[in-house]
C-alpha cells in the first residue's frame, strides 16, 4: 500500500498548474491567460489506486530567487518538508524559458517529475519535442500532458507516485562540448554540471560545508547556493572563507545548458505563431492603442447595460409574480401579518430587487472573463505604462484597476503581483474608486429613474469618474512622493488565444454563485435588518417609518449629508447599510419604500414619485450615484486591505480617506450643480 | 546603444544590464544573459517595448530598457 503524498504543482506564471490542480480535483479555481492570475497556494485532493494524495497549487514563478511576493510564497514552500513530490510543470511551447526553473529545482534534489504541458499547441505548430532524449538529458521523468483537455493525468499521477522515494537522478546521457579537466565527473550524476572554475568552487565549499555543518542535507545545493550568494544560506551557514558571488555565471551557464537541450530536443524551433505579432500590430499600436482599449471597454459596458437590460426585465416578471403568488398563498394560509409584511416587504423586496440585476452582472463578467483569457490584459499593461508610469505606477498596475470594474476584492488580491511594497499599497488605495459590479444597480436604478434616455450616459459617466478619481488620487500621491518612485514595467505578453469555453463558463458561474450567496447572506440579513429598524421603534411595531429606529439613526446624522444634496435620513439610512455590500444601497431603498419590486417600471415610477415628494431631484440622484461610486467599499474590500496591507491603521486610513473622498467631490458636484438649477 | 533606441523589427545583442541587483537578476532568470539575442517587437516614443526574448514576449519599461546595452545584430 502506497502512502500519502502532498505533491507541489510549481512552474513559470502561466504555464497551466491551476488548471492541471483543477483537473485532478475538479476545484474551480480562476486560471486565466496573464501571468499572475494565481496569488496564494491552495491545497486540493485527488485519489489514486485508492490512496488520497494532497495536491498543492502554489503561484507561478520564474526562478528560485525571489523578485515578487508570489515567488517568494512558492520558493519557501517547495523548499520545505511539507511537499513530498515536486511536480514541474513546464509550458511545452515555451521550454526554453522555462526550464530554467526546471534546472533550479534539480538542485533541491527532491523527487521530481516533469509535467510538459500544452503539447497541444507545440503540435499545432508543428513543433516536437524529442520525449526520449529530453528525460535522458535531465534525469527525471518527463510525462506530456494536455491539462486543458485533460489528458495524460494518469500517466503523470503514475509517474508521481513510481518515483516517490527518488532523489537520486535517473542515469544522465550527456556528452559535453569541452572535455572536462576535473577530478570528479559529475556528468554522469547531475544534470547541471558547471565549467571546471565554478565546479571546483562547488567541491570547495561542500568540503567546508560539510566539515563545519555535516548535518548538511544535499551539500551540493547549499554549495550553489552560497556561489549565488544567497543570503539566506550565507546567514545561516557562515563559513570562513570569503566567495565572490557567481551569481551571473550560475545563470549565464544554465541558460548555455538549456540552448544544449533545446538544439538537441526541439525540433522546428523557429515557427512560432505569427498570428499573436499580427494581432499585436494593431493591439498594442502605440497610437490606436489606448483607442482600442476604450472602445473595448465601452463594448463591456454597452452589453452590460443593453443586452443585460433585456433579460432583467424577464427576471424581474418573475420576481414579481413570486412576490404575489407568496403574499396571496401566506395570506390564505392565515400567517401573521407581521411576518407576510417581513418576507414580501423586506425579503423580497430587498433579496428579488438585487437579483434583477444578474443578467447584468453576468454579462460584465462573461466580457471581463474573454478579455482575461484571450491574453488581452498584458498588453493592457503595456499600453497603460505612459500613462501609468506618469502616475509613479507600473503599467502592471493598471491589472488590478481593470479587475476592479468586476469585483474589487480579488483586484485587490491582484495586486500582490507588483514587485515592491509601496506600489502595493498605493494601488489598493486606489482600486476601490474603480467602479465594481456591485455599485451597478444603483447606477441602472437611478439613472433610469431620473435620467430616461440618457440613462447610459449618466451610468457610463460614473466609471469614467472612478478612473480620474484613481488617476488623480495616484498622482497626487506621486507628487508628494517627490516623484520619486521608478517601477519599471515587466510583464510577459502570452500568446493570443481563443478563450476557453470551459475557462469562462467556470469564470461566470463563480461569480454568479458569490453574487447569489451575498443575496442569500449579506443581502438577506441586511434586508431583514433593515426591515426591523424601519418598522420599529421604542415603543415597538410602527407602520410610519419616520419614527422608525433607523429614522432615527439617518436623522442623527443627516446634517452631515444635506451640503452634498443627500440630506434625507431615508437616503442616509440606505448609505450606512450599503457598507455591508453596495448591492444593500438599492436593496434597502426598496425596502424603505416598500417597493415589492424595484427594477420595474412601476416600481422605479412609484420610487422617484416617493423621492419626488421628498425633493429629491436628478441632481440629488447624480450626486447619490457618485457618493455610492467612491464611498467605503463593502466590508468585504475592507477585510482584504487589512489582510493585504497587513496594518489596521493603513486600512482605517484608506476607510476615512474613501469616505473625505467621496463627500467632497459630491459636495462639489451638488454646489455646482445648483448653480445651475 | 542602449535597447529603449532599438528599432521594430530589428535584433539586438545584450551587451550589459546597468539596473539595480534584484532587477537584474529576475531579468537573467527570464533569460536576459549577456550575448542572447533580443528582437524589438513594438516601440512606443519613450522606449517603453515589447520584446521577443528566447521565444517569449515581454512587455519592458523605459526605465529598464534605457539601461540595457546592446550592439546591434548583422543582418542575416
Amino acid at each position: 500500500m502506497s502512502r500519502s503524498l502532498r505533491i507541489g504543482f510549481i512552474g513559470n506564471p502561466n504555464c497551466g498548474k491551476t488548471t492541471l490542480f483543477n483537473a485532478y480535483t475538479g476545484a474551480n479555481l480562476k486560471v486565466a491567460n496573464w501571468p499572475g492570475v494565481t496569488v496564494e497556494k491552495k491545497e486540493g485532493h485527488y485519489t489514486y489506486d485508492g490512496v488520497e494524495h494532497v495536491l498543492i497549487d502554489l503561484p507561478g514563478t520564474y526562478s528560485l530567487t525571489s523578485y515578487t511576493m508570489e515567488e517568494i510564497v512558492a520558493r519557501e514552500y517547495i523548499m520545505s518538508d511539507e511537499v513530498d513530490v515536486i511536480v514541474n510543470v513546464v509550458d511545452a511551447s515555451n521550454l526554453e524559458r522555462n526550464l530554467y526553473l526546471t534546472l533550479q529545482l534539480l538542485e533541491l534534489k527532491k523527487p521530481m517529475v516533469i509535467a510538459l504541458n500544452m503539447m497541444d499547441i507545440v503540435e499545432k505548430r508543428k513543433m516536437e519535442i524529442d520525449m526520449h532524449r529530453l528525460p535522458e538529458m535531465l534525469g527525471v521523468p518527463v510525462v506530456s500532458v494536455s491539462a486543458r483537455k485533460r489528458q495524460g493525468l494518469k500517466s503523470l499521477m503514475h509517474a508521481i507516485i513510481h518515483h516517490q522515494d527518488q532523489v537520486t537522478s535517473d542515469p544522465i546521457i550527456h556528452e559535453h562540448k569541452t572535455v572536462s579537466k576535473h577530478r570528479h565527473d559529475h556528468h554522469a550524476e547531475y544534470a547541471m554540471v558547471y565549467k571546471d572554475e565554478i565546479e571546483d568552487l562547488i567541491d570547495d565549499i561542500s568540503e567546508q560545508l560539510l566539515n563545519k555543518y555535516p548535518e548538511i542535507v544535499n551539500v551540493r545545493y547549499h554549495a550553489i547556493k552560497y556561489l549565488e550568494n544567497d543570503p539566506a544560506i550565507r546567514k545561516k551557514y557562515p563559513l570562513n572563507k570569503e566567495y565572490d558571488s557567481y551569481e551571473s555565471e550560475i545563470i549565464n551557464e544554465k541558460y548555455d545548458f538549456i540552448e544544449e537541450i533545446i538544439h538537441e530536443c526541439l525540433i522546428n524551433k523557429e515557427k512560432v505563431a505569427l498570428f499573436t505579432d499580427r494581432i499585436d500590430r494593431i493591439l498594442t499600436h502605440r497610437i490606436w492603442g489606448i483607442a482600442i482599449f476604450l472602445l473595448i471597454m465601452a463594448i463591456v459596458f454597452f452589453l452590460t447595460f443593453t443586452i443585460g437590460d433585456i433579460f432583467s426585465a424577464y427576471v424581474e416578471e418573475f420576481i414579481s409574480f413570486l412576490n404575489i403568488s407568496l403574499e396571496n398563498i401566506l395570506t390564505n394560509l392565515h400567517v401573521n401579518e407581521l411576518l407576510i409584511r417581513l418576507i414580501c416587504d423586506g425579503i423580497i423586496a430587498g433579496v428579488g430587487g438585487i437579483i434583477t440585476f444578474l443578467p447584468n452582472i453576468i454579462i460584465l463578467f462573461f466580457a471581463l472573463a474573454i478579455l482575461e483569457d484571450s491574453g488581452y490584459m498584458s498588453r493592457v499593461a503595456y499600453i497603460m505604462d505612459d500613462i501609468m508610469s506618469s502616475l509613479g505606477l507600473s503599467g502592471r498596475a493598471f491589472i488590478p484597476l481593470l479587475l476592479g470594474f468586476g469585483c474589487t476584492v480579488p483586484a485587490i488580491m491582484a495586486s500582490r503581483a507588483l514587485e515592491n511594497k509601496k506600489d502595493r499599497l498605493k494601488t489598493m488605495m486606489i482600486t476601490p474608486f474603480m467602479s465594481c459590479s456591485a455599485r451597478l444597480p444603483i447606477y441602472i436604478l437611478f439613472s433610469q429613474m431620473f435620467f430616461g434616455k440618457y440613462a447610459m450616459f449618466a451610468a457610463y459617466s460614473m466609471y469614467v469618474l472612478g478612473l480620474i478619481v484613481a488617476i488623480v488620487v495616484a498622482f497626487v500621491l506621486h507628487i508628494i512622493d517627490h516623484k520619486k518612485n521608478e517601477n519599471p514595467l515587466l510583464i510577459e505578453l502570452p500568446e493570443y488565444k481563443i478563450p476557453s469555453g470551459r475557462t469562462v463558463f467556470i469564470y461566470v458561474y463563480e461569480k454568479v454563485k458569490d453574487f447569489l450567496t451575498k443575496a442569500g447572506t449579506t443581502i438577506f440579513i441586511a434586508s431583514i435588518v433593515m426591515w426591523i429598524l424601519l418598522n420599529f421603534s421604542f415603543s415597538g411595531y410602527t407602520t410610519d417609518m419616520s419614527t422608525s429606529f433607523a429614522a432615527m439613526i439617518g436623522k442623527a446624522i443627516v446634517w452631515l449629508f444635506a451640503p452634498i444634496g443627500l440630506g434625507y435620513w431615508q437616503i442616509v439610512v440606505a448609505i450606512i447599510a450599503g457598507i455591508s455590500a453596495k448591492e444593500v444601497v438599492v436593496s434597502s431603498s426598496a425596502v424603505l419604500f416598500a417597493i415589492s419590486n424595484i427594477n420595474s417600471m412601476e416600481g422605479m415610477v412609484l420610487m422617484r414619485d416617493s423621492l419626488a415628494t421628498l425633493g429629491f431631484t436628478s441632481l440629488n440622484a447624480y450626486c447619490l450615484m457618485i457618493f455610492c461610486l467612491l464611498y467605503v467599499p463593502c466590508f468585504g474590500t475592507i477585510m482584504t486591505i487589512k489582510k493585504e496591507s497587513g496594518s489596521l491603521k493603513y486600512t482605517l486610513g484608506v476607510v476615512g480617506f474613501q469616505l473625505l473622498v467621496a463627500w467632497l467631490i459630491t459636495f462639489v458636484v451638488y454646489q455646482v450643480g445648483m448653480l445651475f438649477i | 546603444m542602449t535597447l529603449d533606441k532599438g528599432i521594430i523589427g530589428k535584433s539586438y545583442q545584450v551587451k550589459n544590464i546597468d539596473l539595480d541587483d534584484k532587477l537584474t537578476k529576475h531579468l537573467q532568470a527570464i533569460g536576459m544573459t549577456k550575448d542572447v539575442i533580443i528582437t524589438i517587437l513594438n516601440n512606443k516614443h519613450h522606449g517603453t517595448l515589447i520584446i521577443k526574448l528566447r521565444q517569449t514576449r515581454y512587455a519592458i519599461g523605459r526605465h529598464i530598457s534605457n539601461k540595457i546595452e546592446v550592439i546591434p545584430c548583422q543582418e542575416a
